[in-house]
């Protein structure tokens, strides 16, 4: 009888001290650091950015979560809701959004942190295009309302060349870059106008897309999409993922990830370099002030 | 062809060519059948995804949104049949009938008109005609659906459109008759083992009723009818009977021939024995009349002797008949002499004199004689009471004997009834054994055999008129006279 006794007690101990344990667990576990991602990046690799996560995750001593959306402007709505920590945005919304967002890293791309936006067409065409003046009666793809390189920098070449929105057959938005890379691949456009970065990925990895496309036409250089949070945040878990990005280049997992991203690293932010965008935006009447 | 290979080849050859009928048969109804329930099917299908378009595109067509309304297209195309090779495709129209986005970009351009122009071929209906749903079919059996789509308050934003080619309707004849093909030959390969064992033990009786068919005259029919196989089949089993039948009416036709055979063979012995009466009986006869000479005339020495002398050849000549009928007696006999031509022709007289018959004769001797006596006696005796008798009331008869070096013949010619060689012949040939002349020709043709020699009717060209035809019997004229060594049968 005291046997059973003092079993039944070493269980109830034992009980006490693992529910003691997990509460200890739970208390000790941080908050996510929820990251939004846009079609600046092929954002649909689940397993690459699972890898990326756990290695900032393990860096910065606290978890990160990716969520990706669509649109430019679902991914702003969820920032500037509070619903996310931090996003990979583009420099037009940025800009847009430069009185409401502070940056937080710049990616760079073979060794800088400037991009280009291209005009992409089919390699074959029944009609040629070597210039914005062809698009005349043609169908053009946009990626999104609020991309740099995938719609502003379009309306103002066409602007320069005296093509209005009505000139064309018709445009459309493909929701992102690599749909931009599909819809000219697949005839659905005659031409779209895409992030380089994205379109230089794609070719590096071999997507059909981007290898039954040809570039028509490169701007100039702009500022890569930057990582933004909003102004003000002091969570110290955003200073500790910009430490944790910029020194990726430092380990060989880092160096792995950076690779499959196609970028060099990632460095401070400079809010100058997005003043070419402000000025490209301004001269559209894309600005709100 | 066919009926020319036994039971146990036809039945699975037979078996297999009508497996091989029937699926196809069955294939081609099937595959007419399938056709049609695919047509209805595919129809049905692109009913569906068109139903299917108007419900997910209302919202893309409202925001004018291609690329959503192109990989909206693009997975539900999947849908519709053969895409994969072209042979479908669907778009959305907006609301002036232009394309918006089309499962196949190069063939349903954006932004290009739809309705009212040619598009593939086939001339679409304007806006205002495709208000309510439209389905298209060429002569050649393709089909183009056109559906609007309207809002919330009935008004058309835009249209479905989708199109398939007359190829997608074809039936697949090879994935159709691939199932067919197979069970014929898993078929087959079960029914050609199974059908020529069959057809060996159908013609497992068949055989052996032949071969006792085949045995009949050579086995004992008891026997054949224990070998006819015990059969329930109607046919065969009425086979087996007719055969039974046969072979017992063979047994009865057995045992009657062989009764007919005893009774042959005592007839044959009657015959024998009437031959041999009548052989002793022509030189009885000459006998009789010799005693008779003897009696008138045989104070006369010369008339005695000449009388005793042929009492004595007459009773040699019986003599040696009786002999000859046993087999392996050896007759001794003596070289024939040209007075045996003349006691011939003297004993012939008696008979030829009753009919009023006149013999004449000839003798032409070139060489010895070496001819068994007895045998030319026989002969020429018999020759000469058939000529008399053939001759007929008040005839002419005449013998001629030539002995040359090499043969000795007897001719003889008659007027009257007379032979040709053919009938001679055929009348020895006949073993008309009731027929005592008959017989007496067939003992001169079968001595003419045995000895050498021949026995026939010719011409009667070296013997003056009235004579046409003439027998002529002959043997060999021997360098000496061997009676032991006749010639070979």
């Amino acid at each position: 009888m005291q046997r059973r006794t003092f079993v039944e007690f070493g269980a109830a101990l034992g009980l006490l001290q693992a529910t003691a344990r997990a509460q200890a667990t739970q208390k000790v576990e941080p908050a996510p650091l929820r990251i939004g991602l846009t079609a600046v990046i092929l954002a649909d690799q689940a397993a690459f950015l699972m890898r990326w996560s756990d290695y900032l995750g393990a860096r910065m001593g606290t978890p990160v979560v990716f969520v990706a959306r669509e649109s430019y402007q679902a991914i702003l709505d969820l920032l500037l809701s509070d619903q996310l920590d931090a996003a990979w945005i583009c420099g037009y919304p940025y800009v847009l959004y430069q009185s409401r967002l502070q940056l937080l890293s710049t990616p760079l791309f073979n060794g800088k942190p400037f991009y280009q936006s291209y005009l992409i067409g089919q390699p074959t065409p029944p009609v040629a295009l070597s210039s914005w003046g062809d698009l005349k009666h043609q169908v053009l793809a946009y990626s999104d309302p609020l991309s740099n390189s995938g719609w502003l920098v379009a309306q103002a070449q066409m602007r320069a060349v005296g093509l209005m929105p009505k000139d064309l057959r018709r445009s459309f938005f493909a929701h992102g870059h690599r749909n931009v890379a599909e819809a000219v691949a697949s005839g659905l456009a005659q031409a779209g106008c895409m992030d380089g970065y994205v379109w230089e990925t794609m070719q590096l990895k071999k997507m059909p897309a981007a290898a039954q496309t040809k570039v028509l036409w490169r701007s100039a250089w702009y500022a890569f999409p930057p990582l933004v949070s909003k102004l003000n945040d002091k969570n110290p878990a955003l200073s500790a993922l910009g430490i944790a990005m910029h020194n990726m280049t430092a380990d060989a997992q880092g160096v792995s990830l950076l690779e499959a991203l196609n970028l060099t690293g990632f460095a401070k932010p400079d809010a100058a370099i997005f003043e070419p965008i402000k000025a490209l935006a301004a001269s559209v009447g894309a600005l709100r002030t | 062809m066919l009926p020319r290979f036994p039971y146990r080849i036809q039945i699975p050859l037979v078996l297999a060519l009508a497996v091989t009928l029937s699926v196809l048969l069955v294939s081609a109804v099937t595959a007419q059948i399938a056709a049609r329930n695919a047509r209805l099917e595919i129809v049905s299908t692109v009913q569906r995804v068109v139903d299917l378009l108007v419900a997910q595109g209302k919202p893309l067509l409202a925001q004018d949104d291609t690329w959503r309304a192109y990989t909206l297209l693009r997975n539900t195309a999947a849908l519709l049949p053969q895409t994969s090779k072209g042979q479908s495709r669907a778009a959305l129209l907006d609301v002036q009938g232009r394309f918006l986005a089309g499962s196949d970009p190069s063939r349903l351009p954006t932004g290009d008109q739809a309705l009212g122009v040619l598009i593939n071929g086939r001339l679409l209906p304007t806006v205002s005609d495709a208000s309510r749903p439209r389905i298209l079919t060429t002569p050649d059996g393709g089909m183009t659906l056109i559906e609007p789509i309207r809002s919330a308050d009935n008004q058309i934003i835009g249209f479905v459109f989708a199109e398939v080619d007359a190829a997608a309707f074809a039936p697949d004849w090879a994935t159709l008759s691939t199932p067919a093909l197979i069970g014929a030959a898993l078929a087959i390969l079960v029914l050609v083992p199974l059908g020529w064992w069959l057809g060996r033990r159908m013609a497992r009786p068949i055989a052996q009723t032949a071969d006792c068919i085949a045995q009949i005259g050579h086995t004992d029919a008891e026997q054949l009818q224990l070998l006819l196989p015990q059969v329930k089949d109607p046919e065969l089993m009425h086979i087996a009977g007719a055969v039974r039948q046969l072979l017992k009416e063979t047994s009865a036709r057995q045992a009657n021939a062989q009764r007919a055979l005893s009774a042959e063979r005592l007839a044959a012995v009657g015959r024998i024995t009437a031959a041999v009466a009548h052989e002793i009986n022509n030189p009885l006869a000459g006998l009789i009349m010799a005693t008779r000479t003897l009696r008138l005339h045989g104070d006369q020495p010369e008339a005695r002797n000449r009388s005793l002398d042929l009492i004595e050849r007459g009773l040699q000549q019986v003599r040696t008949i009786t002999m000859a009928l046993l087999p392996q007696a050896r007759v001794e006999d003596r070289c024939m002499t040209p007075g045996d031509f003349d006691d011939m022709l003297t004993l012939a007289r008696a008979s030829a004199a009753q009919q009023m018959v006149t013999i004449t004769s000839a003798t032409h001797e070139q060489a010895d004689l070496y001819v068994p006596s007895t045998v030319f006696r026989q002969v020429m005796l018999n020759l000469l009471l058939n000529a008399i008798r053939a001759a007929g009331q008040s005839g002419q008869v005449h013998a001629r004997l030539s002995i040359e070096t090499h043969k000795v013949s007897f001719v003889l010619a008659n007027t009257g009834q007379h032979f040709s060689n053919e009938r001679l012949q055929k009348r020895l040939m006949t073993n008309d054994g009731n027929d005592p002349h008959g017989f007496g020709l067939w003992i001169c043709h079968e001595f003419a055999v045995r000895f050498g020699g021949g026995f026939s009717a010719e011409q009667a060209a070296d013997i003056p008129p009235p004579f046409t035809t003439c027998l002529n019997f002959w043997l060999p004229n021997l360098a000496r006279h061997d009676p032991q060594k006749p010639a070979p049968d």
